[in-house]
């Protein structure tokens, strides 16, 4: 067990995740938020969202793990994370006036001692624009990934800290806490530091821009981006991990966000962000993907049919459906009737007024003209498309995510499509 | 991208064409009709648009209830240099004086896929404007002043190639084509017809304005299918038709290759159990009305 103390404060998305990864690792933690309602749930391991392996590693380290609205049990703390999730609105622009608020009450029951680190993500300038003489603030990048957050917080590949002077050695409840994780430590000044998070993630949406495009173009030309992937995550310059999988598009709000904020940037600035500003479009057009596709082949073609969708979340593991390109999807489809399944958001998260509530997929696919896979589930995998074939009406399967076997469908007598390859 | 200010269908009190006589104008008349909707269908014999008193006249007829659309204008053919173009701005003009007088409850103004650069090959309503010829900079003018109207909800469509059997232009493609096969027995292209762009049948046209009256729809939007295909494909559709032999010309090509497809995502978003008429049965209509015809 360690001696220091770690608080977190925000008890959304990031900031639990993050504190049990640092009670994982033996450090006594404090977690305050100031919603009592939000406290009583998490102090009864009632947890607000979903991710893989969260309650299991807070049962295991709940003995170091103390949930409080009392904000003056900071004051043990030897370092302070500020963590609470920054919302954006329809334009992928941050509202920072949470971390705001919880930063002006956090800040006045600490020691000068105390060690403030900004986890959440802000823009360049904001962590300097918080510091005062006398107080050891830093900003810490977070690389959080819905449905990946334990993984991440608890395996990180490297952390990237924020200082006033990158010169001077980090305090040592600070270094030490960084140290255990075990990972390369990476001290730069704040706006660098806050630059470089969403320099990661332009890096990401680049590639995502890439798979779009090429996966697009291969569903014209015969090509299949399948088979492209393996041979560009094989050139050390591009790599294993490379973000180029066919996709909807861009979503769940965090990369929208920075999207937004190099715009913002460019616009004050003069600088150039026409790649950034095409990569939205970019994104955009895909997200509409199943729309399109739905429309060429059923809705422009057939009386009143009946649209089996899986999956509302905007992606695997997490219940969030930010940005959903499914919720988008369903949007446009209130005229028709629409049988609806997610394994953790529930079915009214659609907005359809003809819609049917499945408690299966199963039970969703049942009479349906068409199945759309919108949210690439991991339990969808395993669905039988002979079971599929026998529930649906029609036959057609669109699967952009390429979840379900193509070749076992189009065995079970589907008209199978996906993204990335010529219909 | 449009907006539908009425949440369900709903019809207007009374729509006011102008352009009534037109080939887009007269088939959209034609199915307001149908749709037992009160319809006033003026050509230039009955307002001018170019006359003095006009701006009065039109006012004095206009109810503020009333759903306009404006097709009326002097199209190429009839010119495309500076004075047709400020023509065609006067003519809007006046149209927009009698409306700021009168106001009205929808304004759709039919403008043209000439307000886009030709040098781009893919087309949303976000590709920003760029025309390259005086008859695109007219229809992007008038749209800005449609859109200065205070109080309308203006709608702004943007058709592309229109193919039907009361085409008076002529212009290359579907309408042409037939007439050269019936006429010469053969159908001259442009190069090779390697050029791909979106063709729509007429009444297409006609049966979205309807829909864009009836939801009292505002924006901008591509009034296209979302397929294009190449002029020589549409002179081998328009062939197939006759039932003697349709020589197909190429002859040597004067500038270079250019595409336009159609992105008609926010078309599918508004309105998405909308069916087109896919060219191949719209061009068979069209021979159909043509040989009865003849």
């Amino acid at each position: 067990m360690s001696a220091y103390t770690i608080g977190y404060v925000g008890m959304t998305h990031l900031g639990l995740n993050s504190a049990v990864a640092a009670a994982d690792k033996g450090y006594e933690t404090v977690c305050f938020d100031p919603n009592h309602v939000l406290i009583a749930k998490l102090s009864l391991h009632e947890l607000p969202i979903v991710e893989p392996d969260l309650p299991k590693l807070l049962e295991k380290n709940s003995g170091r793990i103390r949930f409080t609205a009392d904000v003056n049990q900071l004051s043990l703390c030897d370092v302070v994370y500020i963590a609470p999730d920054v919302p954006t609105n329809e334009n992928g622009q941050s509202d920072l006036s949470r971390i705001d608020t919880l930063f002006s009450q956090v800040e006045p029951v600490l020691s000068p001692y105390t060690v403030i680190v900004i986890l959440s993500q802000v823009p360049p300038g904001f962590t300097r624009a918080k510091l005062r003489p006398g107080r050891l603030l830093h900003y810490q990048v977070e690389t959080l990934i819905f449905g990946r957050a334990m993984e991440r917080a608890c395996f990180p590949e490297r952390f990237i800290v924020g200082c006033a002077e990158p010169s001077e050695p980090l305090p040592p409840a600070f270094a030490n806490f960084l140290q255990s994780f075990g990972c390369p430590i990476l001290p730069m000044r704040y706006e660098s530091a806050e630059l470089a998070k969403i320099s990661i993630n332009m890096c990401l949406v680049a590639s995502i821009g890439v798979a779009n495009t090429m996966s697009e173009l291969c569903e014209q030309t015969g090509a299949d981006w399948s088979e492209i992937v393996p041979a560009l995550k094989l050139d050390q310059r591009i790599g294993p991990f490379s973000y180029l999988s066919a996709g909807l598009g861009i979503a769940g709000g965090n990369l929208e966000r920075d999207l937004a904020t190099v715009c913002n940037f460019a616009d004050q600035y003069g600088t150039d962000a026409g790649v950034v500003r095409a990569w939205m479009a970019n994104s955009h057009h895909r997200r509409d993907w199943a729309l399109r596709t739905l429309y060429r082949e059923i809705l422009s073609r057939m009386d009143e049919p009946v649209i089996a969708v899986l999956g509302l979340a905007y992606k695997q593991d997490t219940h969030s459906t930010k940005n959903s390109p499914s919720i988008a999807l369903l949007e446009y489809l209130k005229p028709f009737s629409v049988r609806v399944f997610d394994p953790e958001v529930p079915a009214s998260a659609a907005p359809n007024p003809q819609r049917h509530d499945s408690k299966s997929e199963l039970e969703a696919c049942e009479g349906a003209d068409v199945l759309v896979v919108m949210t690439p589930w991991q339990q969808f995998a395993k669905l039988d498309p002979t079971e599929i074939a026998q529930r649906l009406r029609g036959k057609l399967v669109l699967d952009p995510y390429a979840i379900l076997s193509a070749a076992a469908c189009r065995v079970a007598g589907l008209n199978y499509l996906t993204l990335g390859v010529q219909p | 991208m449009i907006t539908h200010q009425n949440a369900q269908s709903q019809k207007p009190a009374r729509v006011v064409v102008l352009g009534a006589h037109g080939f887009i104008g007269a088939a959209i008349c034609k199915q307001i009709e149908a749709q037992g909707i009160p319809v006033i269908a003026l050509t230039s014999v009955e307002m001018d648009l170019a006359e003095a008193t006009v701006v009065d006249r039109l006012a004095s007829l206009l109810k503020p209830s009333d759903a306009v659309v404006m097709l009326a204008a002097l199209t190429p053919d009839k010119g495309r240099d500076i004075a047709t173009l400020m023509k065609n701005l006067a003519l809007m003009q006046s149209v927009c004086a009698a409306l700021e007088k009168t106001g009205c409850a929808h304004l759709v103004y039919f403008s043209s896929d000439a307000v886009y650069n030709t040098a781009v090959s893919r087309i949303t309503e976000d590709v920003p404007a760029s025309p390259q010829d005086l008859y695109g900079a007219m229809h992007y003018t008038r749209e800005v002043m449609a859109h200065s109207l205070a109080k309308v909800p203006v709608l702004v469509l943007r058709p592309t190639i229109v193919y039907g059997l009361d085409d008076t232009h002529n212009s290359y493609g579907p309408n042409r084509f037939r007439r050269m096969a019936q006429k010469d027995g053969k159908i001259t292209l442009f190069g090779s017809g390697e050029e791909t762009r979106d063709h729509i049948h007429v009444d297409d046209i006609a049966t979205l304005t309807v829909r864009c009256l009836l939801r009292c729809s505002t924006g901008t939007l591509n009034v296209a299918t979302g397929t294009s295909k190449s002029f020589l494909e549409v002179a081998e559709i328009v062939a197939k038709e006759f039932n003697w032999e349709i020589e197909i010309v190429a002859t040597p090509r004067q500038s270079p290759v250019t595409h336009r497809h159609y992105d008609v995502t926010n078309m599918i978003k508004a309105f998405p159990d909308f069916r087109f008429i896919v060219l191949e049965k719209g061009i068979a209509r069209v021979h159909k009305q043509m040989m009865a015809a003849s």
